[in-house]
């Protein structure tokens, strides 16, 4: 028997030979038809579940067609969700064994589960033939990411992992555009990335216990793992809802918050880096097993000399510019977040380079000439003149996610390559599983094809 | 009496007739303006004289009038107003529905010259109730600058007997 996901592709290969040439209005029929539609299965329906949801939510052509988490108030919740916009109610499901054996026709599931659970969820939905979209970081383990490549391999199916900034537009303007095509940046000798994020925004979770899992499930689905003794509900409910802050469940704030930012380091970079040297504490939330603070620096080699990268994820203050990845240049800087309000552009004042071309050519915007501080405590001797300040010339205009998500979706019609396929994903996160060890043990660590490979 | 300083005298005739069109056209533009939004185009942004092929993007705002943008009291005003005890929730709702058409409708009605005593006093009186609403959040900008429009009203209102070009006489 033909499963509709194998009819689904030769049938629109069909379509598209059949609608070539034709009437628009021939064109815009054959996009709409039912045929065509994705069916699309979620595993996890917490926060980033609701991330990617409205994200997608105005995606053409998909259908929502199965939700699964072992949180019963979420299912209900994603459910809902789903029928108020698209007046259908989807499948719903506790256990994600269930949900893949049942629903043979999707043609997709999106997996926003803890991280410990990511490779054990996308391994079973590859195995069980179906495209996967999976939530970074890979896995709380490097093994648990490499088992997801090598599911990737084995069964022949798309996994896309949610970097999205590698299908942003202005990540790949600034790359493709600035740094490699004009190379405004000139040799990139150092780099900068941060997630600052304050205290308030770093506390626990808490929810009514009454919504939660109970403790036979909370136990069957790991949430005790890694504890030495036997632990109380209430313990297992805080590791469910806080399994960020557990070494057993997750990578911490450096796999969290900075494993999309290191990712862009080694993206633009185009290598990955040599060596990794760490430092971290628990200076403020003492009681957790993760650090609350972590700074790293990345050493390069890169086609145009050698590059250091510094990164700190900082959870006790949002002081220092929120979040950014900035490419610091002999020529000029790029400084990039996925917030527009944190991009900047700047021209070393010494630059050889005028860039009132790239102004008047759209590639740039300029947004001030560079002024000295002045005042009777500059050192006129030190100091270098300041750079003039320039920006992007548009923006985004989806929320971040979609364009990833996007992309996922051409793939799955075969429009499209992935952008953040599982092998690429694991070659520029496989130096952050090394951070938190580099940290520990106060050394540097210098990695070797054993450390990296995929 | 003098032709000079009858009420019937051209001059303030006219001195009253630009004062009436004053008040009338702040009380329909204000009324109008309470319909006003504005519509967010995104346009892709050229470069190299091209759409650029990335998805860059920049907004282009336009403005536009319809029922759906109606505000009759802006609503940073409207919210900190809902926090005051004076003023009951369900008045607010009211008040807010009701000034943009009473000010399009009183300005109209300026602006013709029907029943100009009564529009103009019912105009000040809604000028009154905004400066009510100033007084209490303590804006004293605001309720000086309405206290001016209070002022041309009675002005108005004192010399309403000059009130020649009218399409219905007011008594």
């Amino acid at each position: 028997m033909i499963k509709r996901r194998d009819f689904l592709r030769a049938s629109s290969l069909a379509s598209a030979g059949l609608v070539f040439g034709a009437p628009s209005i021939l064109s815009a029929a054959a996009k709409s038809a039912p045929s065509d539609e994705l069916r699309i299965g979620f595993i996890g329906c917490g926060k980033q579940h609701e991330v990617l949801f409205n994200a997608m939510k105005d995606i053409p052509g998909l259908r929502f067609a199965a939700v699964c988490d072992i949180m019963k108030y979420r299912v209900g919740s994603s459910a809902s969700r789903i029928k108020s916009l698209f007046d259908y109610v989807p499948n719903r499901y506790l256990h994600v064994e269930d949900m893949l054996s049942k629903e043979t026709d999707l043609d997709a599931v999106f997996v926003a589960t803890p991280d410990f659970w990511h490779a054990p969820h996308t391994v079973m939905a590859l195995e069980a033939g179906f495209n996967v979209y999976c939530e970074k970081m890979m896995s709380n383990t490097i093994e648990g990411a490499r088992s997801m490549v090598q599911a990737m391999d084995r069964s022949g199916k798309l996994c896309q992992i949610g970097h999205q900034r590698r299908s942003n537009p202005r990540y790949l303007f600034a790359l493709d555009y600035l740094i490699n095509g004009e190379k405004i940046c000139g040799q990139i000798v150092n780099v900068n990335g941060q997630w600052n994020r304050a205290v308030n925004a770093s506390q626990d979770i808490n929810v009514k216990e009454s919504i939660l899992p109970d403790e036979q499930t909370l136990l069957q689905y790991g949430f005790a793992n890694g504890a030495d003794k036997k632990l109380s509900l209430a313990e297992l409910r805080h590791r469910f809802l806080n399994w960020r802050t557990y070494k057993a469940l997750s990578g911490g704030p450096i796999s969290d918050l900075g494993a999309h930012q290191i990712d862009i380091f080694n993206w633009f970079l185009g290598t990955q880096p040599k060596s990794v040297m760490a430092s971290g504490g628990r200076n403020y939330f003492k009681d957790r097993e993760h650090f609350d603070n972590v700074m790293c620096i990345f050493e390069y080699d890169t086609p145009s000399g050698g590059a250091r990268a510094f990164y700190q994820v900082l959870t006790t203050t949002s002081a220092g510019g929120g979040y950014f990845e900035s490419f610091m240049g002999t020529e000029g800087t790029v400084e990039i977040s996925e917030r527009e309000a944190y991009t900047n552009v700047f021209r070393e004042s010494g630059s050889s380079r005028n860039w009132d071309g790239l102004v008047d050519r759209g590639i740039l915007t300029k947004v001030a000439s560079g002024q000295a501080p002045g005042g009777a405590d500059a050192i006129a001797a030190y100091e270098s003149a300041p750079p003039d300040k320039y920006a992007f010339p548009g923006g985004l205009s989806k929320p971040p996610h979609q364009p990833h998500i996007e992309n996922f979706i051409a793939a799955i019609r075969g429009k499209a390559k992935l952008n953040c396929d599982a092998r690429h994903a694991l070659e520029s996160e496989a130096p952050i599983y090394w951070v938190n060890q580099s940290a520990e043990t106060q050394t540097t660590i210098h990695f070797t094809p054993e450390h990296l490979h995929t | 009496m003098s032709k000079k300083n009858s009420p019937t005298d051209l001059g303030s005739s006219l001195g009253f007739l630009t004062l009436r069109l004053w008040i009338a056209l702040r009380s329909i533009v204000t009324g109008i303006e309470k319909f006003a939004g504005s519509k967010t185009q995104e346009v892709a942004v050229n470069i190299d004289g091209a759409p650029n092929t990335y998805g860059l993007t920049s907004s282009e705002a336009e403005k536009v009038y319809s029922l759906n943008h109606y505000h009759g009291v802006p609503a940073p005003l409207y919210d900190k107003l809902s926090k005051e005890p004076l003023i009951p929730e369900f008045a607010l709702k009211l008040y807010d529905l009701a000034l943009g058409p009473a000010l399009i409708i009183f300005g109209i009605t300026l602006l013709f010259g029907i029943a100009t005593r009564i529009s103009l006093f019912a105009t000040g009186l809604i000028y009154c109730s905004l400066t009510i609403g100033l007084i209490l959040l303590k804006q004293d900008g605001g309720v000086a600058w309405l206290g001016i429009h209070v002022l041309l009203i009675a002005l108005a209102l004192f010399n309403a007997k000059h009130d020649r070009f009218a399409l219905l006489k007011n008594r």
